[in-house]
């Protein structure tokens, strides 16, 4: 990139039709071809051309959303090989989690990571949640990122609690029928739901059929959409809000 | 730039940490073994082709697939690779040849290897596969019990070929677990133990309350096992036993027994030999059943009781396996004399036979006690539809996690050890529990775990059931059947599938295998058939009538459809030649185990009158297949053609009693 | 709008383009200032990007080491007769679940949980949440006889449900708000909590109360949601 000089082999490839076809700008070098790596590119333009120098420093925002995200991408990337491998259906769902254990080649390795993520993915949404409580980041003009936050902490929460079942082991069968009798206590419209959310009034095959679609098709999708607006605003409201200044240039009135 | 070479570390941290799984993968042990069984299997192979063969076998997961058999996947192969390769006999393992028994290896493929073993088949590591992780079912089966893996498929009591497992059923049953625990097939399971109404004229205070604290040392052969019983409770127990009181007619009959005059000492000593008592009680642990040890049962019976009881038990106790003897007045007083005069504890106290004078106060709570320990289980059984203990089907089946170990930390946290301990010392998990101290053996311990085991949580898919291969129980009705059970035949001989182990001659198809007039001898006068064994039949003194009557019965329903009653009929004539039979009987070695005339083996029963005791057509059957009728049976199967073992028996069909040989050397084995 | 405003008799043109016209109504007390603040920026590419790609990684760094280190627990296949003592929901809602051990199940299970949803939901759109004023700032005899009593009232009501993981945290954060009370003066503490505002308050609590009950919930709760410590949670396997 800029200053080091590429290797023959790297001119060769930049200067290839096929690479100039997929990358429409020159090499890195200057501000302009800097500006045009974010807005040619689909994901990265969700980010500014240009950010402020102090928005980069760790206590800023501890990278909190990045590391939310971070998990949000494993966790996408180690679900979809899993789905390779899992069939919703009893018993098949626990004797693919063996199979996954003793035979796929690194099926424990996926597992683990997927399962170990969803919790960092969790951990790190509260936390990020908090941070930006206590950088007081949720105040005009970002209250509705904030609300879009809430909502896509509790999605991410539900992703958890739907994923939790797809093992069909006793951890998950008696977590989820714990959290569901609890959903039972809500007046008028809790039994319902959760006989919506099983598909029946125990946890049973169908539930797990119905947490399944809801772990790999809604939920991610739902997620998804939300993670678009909630980083897009981000940008939109005018980039990451950090700690708050002196107190008497902190006042923002409604 | 700083960023730069941050960037730079990461990303080969990145590519390196994403590295290790698929290196661990391709390190997986199971590639290791299959290379080391190559190599040695290659340097034991005799040829050059066969060493070849080993070491072009790819690596590869090997498994038994059972679609039929709950789906089974067992991996165990993968690792195990010799367990079907002679060549590896006392390789180390994981190579090793598996040991023949009656499934392996011929049935590897049938039944895979977790039916019996237990561990997760599915595993391909060695600490997953032997189930040494939670989430594995259960921990690999420990060797001693392995044959509970026969009992999932074999519903019967007794299995051939897996003794532990017989014993621990036939335990079961007689300790009475079935009293208070549900087993499927067992629901009709009664005690024998006497109802308590006629204990208070039976015994005394003393003698009970030694009975409660611990029947096994008032006799070893007791099945009521030990309660935990507090002195308190003891104390209220007696008391509620003694304020019962039978019905009159049985009180009157004790009474009356009791005034009757002493019988004569040598005379009962004489009666006890030839009733021959031992085929069932022991005395000084001498005798061959589990019936009550007679050695001290003067200080535990009164003589008025004795006397009753012998002459007819049935009114006293319906379920007891005690006959019925045809004793006559003198000869029943005459053996409780010689039973009184030796058959006494002298060490214990004079009055062990007095009764309690009953307080009212502790009997009510004796009465209250005795629901609560559930002693009405055996004592009133049929009073309570329910039964008191945990069901046991599945118990084989039960994860570590939902058993309770209450006191016992010190136990290793899985089923095997904790059943172990349960059954040994059920006491020791918790305070005040009802299940009594069974006081079993080692041995005993083990078979009975290996039984519980053996009781899975669901059946066996229909095609691994093993159908059990003998008949329903037959008894016939009217007189017969009411001798049959005056004689109690049951508490010895088995009939069908029912019936004691203590005979060693099953009457299921006693018609189609004995003649009839042998029988009517045999039933008046029995004598040891078999030399090795000095124990006989007990003398009914059965009258000739009541005999022929019997035999008869036998005759016609004691049969075997599959027995010819005529084995020559439409054989080759020439099969009837008993010359050429005799020529058999030397050169197949008979002689080793069967006295024919002066000289033989001990082992199986003598010939010398075989003619004269066995029908044809079940001597043609035993010589084509000894096994197929006993299967603990020791007489090798010699593969006979249909001609040879007719020609056998027709010359086992002229060994008859010749008209020297007379009844006293019949009657002489003790 | 740094630039001074024109002179009003110099607009002529009714060509917007041509000379933009602007009007503002400025009240007296909100005169618009401006306070003009030098901002370092830089590219997002690729100063932003570089940081964010390397987040990740040691995202997936971390993760891939504990995946290789500890596996995702895996019991027995699940047995719907076979209930495991204590059966635990995941350990996000073990804080709901441990309080179902002191409130009905309405209370705990829906009422709860969804107070806390609304009271994030309307954070934002709450005025005191706007506000940057420390909460010792204003009238000190009104703020302790409010904040007094809202401690009082929560301690007493958790205490009546015998929920002492809350009433404990709520007296902590009640002291530690009253010892500051009479002034700024003291050490560094002493200083940052005066300048804690009211919602900051609140939510300290709230965080407080949640992270001891789910840590209650996930390691000291055994058999029958009895007190265990967390090494006789499970008997050794």
């Amino acid at each position: 990139m800029n200053g080091t000089p590429l290797p023959r082999i790297g001119i060769w490839v930049r200067e290839s039709a096929l690479y100039r076809s997929i990358v429409r700008h020159g090499a890195a070098d200057t501000n302009r071809n800097r500006s045009l790596v974010i807005f040619e590119n689909l994901f990265l333009h969700m980010h500014p051309v240009k950010v402020r120098e102090k928005t980069l420093k760790f206590t800023h925002t501890y990278w909190l959303g990045a590391i939310t995200i971070s998990a949000l991408v494993v966790l996408i990337a180690t679900g979809i090989l899993l789905m390779f491998y899992y069939h919703p259906s009893v018993p098949q769902a626990y004797r693919d989690m063996k199979e996954l254990k003793f035979v796929v080649d690194n099926g424990v390795f996926y597992r683990n990571l997927h399962r170990w993520a969803a919790h960092l993915m969790v951990l790190g949404a509260l936390l990020h949640m908090v941070r930006v409580f206590y950088h007081r980041a949720y105040r005009p003009p970002r209250q509705f990122n904030w609300v879009i936050g809430v909502v896509l902490l509790l999605v991410t929460l539900l992703l958890s609690y739907t994923g939790y079942l797809l093992p069909w082991d006793q951890l998950a069968f008696w977590g989820v029928s714990v959290g569901t009798n609890m959903a039972k206590e809500a007046p008028i419209l809790g039994p319902p739901i959760r006989f919506l959310l099983l598909g029946g009034n125990i946890v049973s095959e169908n539930a797990l059929l119905r947490f399944y679609v809801l772990h790999c098709v809604l939920l991610p999708v739902a997620l998804l959409g939300f993670l678009g607006v909630h980083i897009w605003r981000v940008r939109k409201d005018g980039g990451v809000q950090g700690p708050p200044g002196p107190a008497s240039d902190d006042e923002v009135e409604p | 730039m700083a960023l730069r070479r941050v960037f730079a570390i990461t990303s080969i941290l990145f590519l390196l940490v994403l590295a290790i799984s698929p290196l661990k993968n391709a390190l997986r042990p199971y590639r290791r073994f299959q290379g080391e069984y190559a190599k040695l299997g290659a340097s034991r192979a005799k040829s050059m082709q066969a060493a070849k063969a080993y070491l072009q076998k790819p690596v590869a997961i090997h498994q038994i697939w059972l679609p039929e058999f709950e789906n089974r996947v067992d991996r165990c192969t993968t690792c195990h690779l010799g367990i079907q390769d002679a060549s590896m006999a006392g390789a180390q393992e994981p190579f090793r040849l598996h040991p023949g028994s009656y499934h392996t290896p011929k049935d590897f493929n049938r039944f895979g290897c977790t039916a019996c073993h237990g561990g997760q088949g599915l595993a391909t590591l060695e600490k997953d596969a032997h189930g040494l992780v939670p989430d594995a079912e259960a921990p690999l089966m420990p060797l001693k019990y392995i044959e509970s893996g026969c009992g999932r498929c074999h519903d019967s009591e007794g299995v051939s070929g897996a003794a532990t497992l017989s014993l621990g059923r036939e335990i079961m049953e007689q300790k009475g677990c079935y009293a208070c625990h549900t087993v499927k097939g067992h629901e009709q399971f009664r005690s024998e133990a006497p109802p308590i109404e006629t204990m208070a004229l039976k015994t005394g205070g003393e003698a009970l309350r030694r009975w409660l604290t611990n029947p096994k040392t008032v006799d070893p052969n007791a099945s009521m096992p030990k309660f935990q019983l507090s002195e308190k409770e003891i104390e209220e127990l007696s008391n509620y036993i003694f304020s019962l009181s039978p019905s009159r007619q049985m009180a009157d009959r004790i009474r009356a027994a009791s005034s009757e005059p002493a019988g004569d000492v040598a005379k009962g000593k004489a009666l006890f030999a030839v009733a021959r008592c031992i085929s069932c009680h022991t005395v000084e642990g001498k005798g061959n059943g589990t019936a009550p040890e007679l050695s001290t049962v003067a200080s535990r019976a009164t003589p008025g009781w004795l006397i009753a009881f012998i002459r007819d038990p049935h009114a006293f106790n319906p379920r007891t396996r005690m006959p019925q003897f045809n004793f006559s007045e003198a000869d029943v007083r005459n053996v409780v004399a010689y039973m009184e005069s030796e058959f006494k504890d002298f060490e214990a106290p004079k009055e062990i036979l007095d009764p309690i004078r009953v307080n009212q106060t502790l009997a009510e709570k004796g009465k209250t006690l005795f629901r609560q320990k559930g002693c009405f289980a055996c004592h009133a059984p049929g009073a309570e539809v329910d039964r008191l203990g945990p069901v046991l089907d599945g118990i084989g089946d039960k994860r570590p996690a939902s058993l309770e170990f209450g006191k016992r930390t010190d136990l290793p946290h899985t089923l095997p050890d904790w059943l172990e301990a349960k059954v040994q010392k059920p006491g020791s998990f918790q305070d005040g529990l009802r299940m009594p101290t069974f006081a079993l053996s080692p041995k005993e311990t083990q078979a009975v775990v290996t039984a519980l085991l053996s009781l899975g949580a669901k059946p066996v898919p229909h095609a691994y059931r093993s159908v059990p291969s003998t008949r329903p129980s037959l008894i016939p009705g009217g007189t017969v059947g009411a001798l049959m059970d005056k004689y109690r035949c049951l508490s010895c001989h088995q009939i069908g599938d029912r019936g004691g182990d203590i005979s060693t001659a099953p009457l299921t198809a006693e018609g189609s295998k004995v003649k009839q007039d042998w029988l009517v001898d045999y039933l008046t006068l029995s004598f040891t058939i078999r030399p090795i064994l000095t124990d006989r039949m007990p003398v009914f003194q059965i009258t000739k009538e009541q005999a022929s009557q019997i035999a008869l019965a036998f005759e016609t329903f004691y049969l075997d459809p599959s027995i010819p009653e005529d084995p020559f009929l439409g054989q080759n004539p020439a099969s009837n030649d008993p010359a050429e039979g005799k020529r058999l009987y030397d050169t197949l070695g008979c002689r080793a185990c069967h006295i024919l005339g002066a000289g033989g083996g001990y082992y199986g029963p003598p010939l010398s009158e075989a003619g004269s005791r066995l029908k044809p057509g079940w001597v043609f059957k035993w010589l084509k297949g000894p096994q197929k009728w006993r299967t603990d049976v020791r007489c090798p199967n010699y593969g006979l053609t249909d001609t040879d073992a007719l020609r056998l028996t027709s010359y086992i069909g002229t060994l008859v009693k010749s008209p020297k040989t007379s009844k006293t050397a019949r009657g002489g084995a003790r | 709008m740094s630039s001074p405003m024109p002179p009003l008799d110099l607009i002529e043109s009714n060509d917007p383009v041509a000379m933009p016209k602007r009007v503002a109504l400025v009240r007296p007390d909100a005169r618009a200032t401006l306070r003009r603040v030098e901002e370092r920026w830089v590219m997002t590419f690729p100063n932003l990007i570089l940081r964010e790609v390397i987040v990740f990684q040691i995202v997936v760094i971390a993760l891939s080491l504990a995946a290789l280190l500890f596996n995702a627990p895996l019991e027995g296949i699940a047995n719907p007769l076979e209930t495991p003592n204590p059966s635990k929901a995941p350990w996000y809602f073990l804080g709901l679940q441990e309080l179902l051990h002191y409130f009905p199940p309405v209370v705990a299970g829906v009422v709860f949980p969804g107070l806390v949803v609304v009271a994030l939901v309307v954070i934002p759109f709450a005025k005191i949440n706007l506000s940057a004023r420390p909460l010792w700032s204003g009238d000190k005899k009104q703020t302790r006889l409010w904040g007094g009593g809202a401690i009082v009232v929560l301690a007493v009501f958790f205490a009546a449900f015998n929920c002492w993981p809350i009433v404990i945290p709520t007296l902590l954060v009640g002291g530690a708000m009253f010892s500051i009370g009479g002034g700024g003066q003291g050490g560094r503490l002493r200083q940052f909590l005066v300048r804690v505002t009211m919602p900051e308050w609140i939510m300290t609590w709230f965080i407080l109360v949640a992270t001891i009950l789910t840590l209650i919930g996930t390691f000291f709760r055994g058999p029958g949601w009895s007190l265990v410590w967390p090494w006789n949670m499970y008997p050794p396997a």
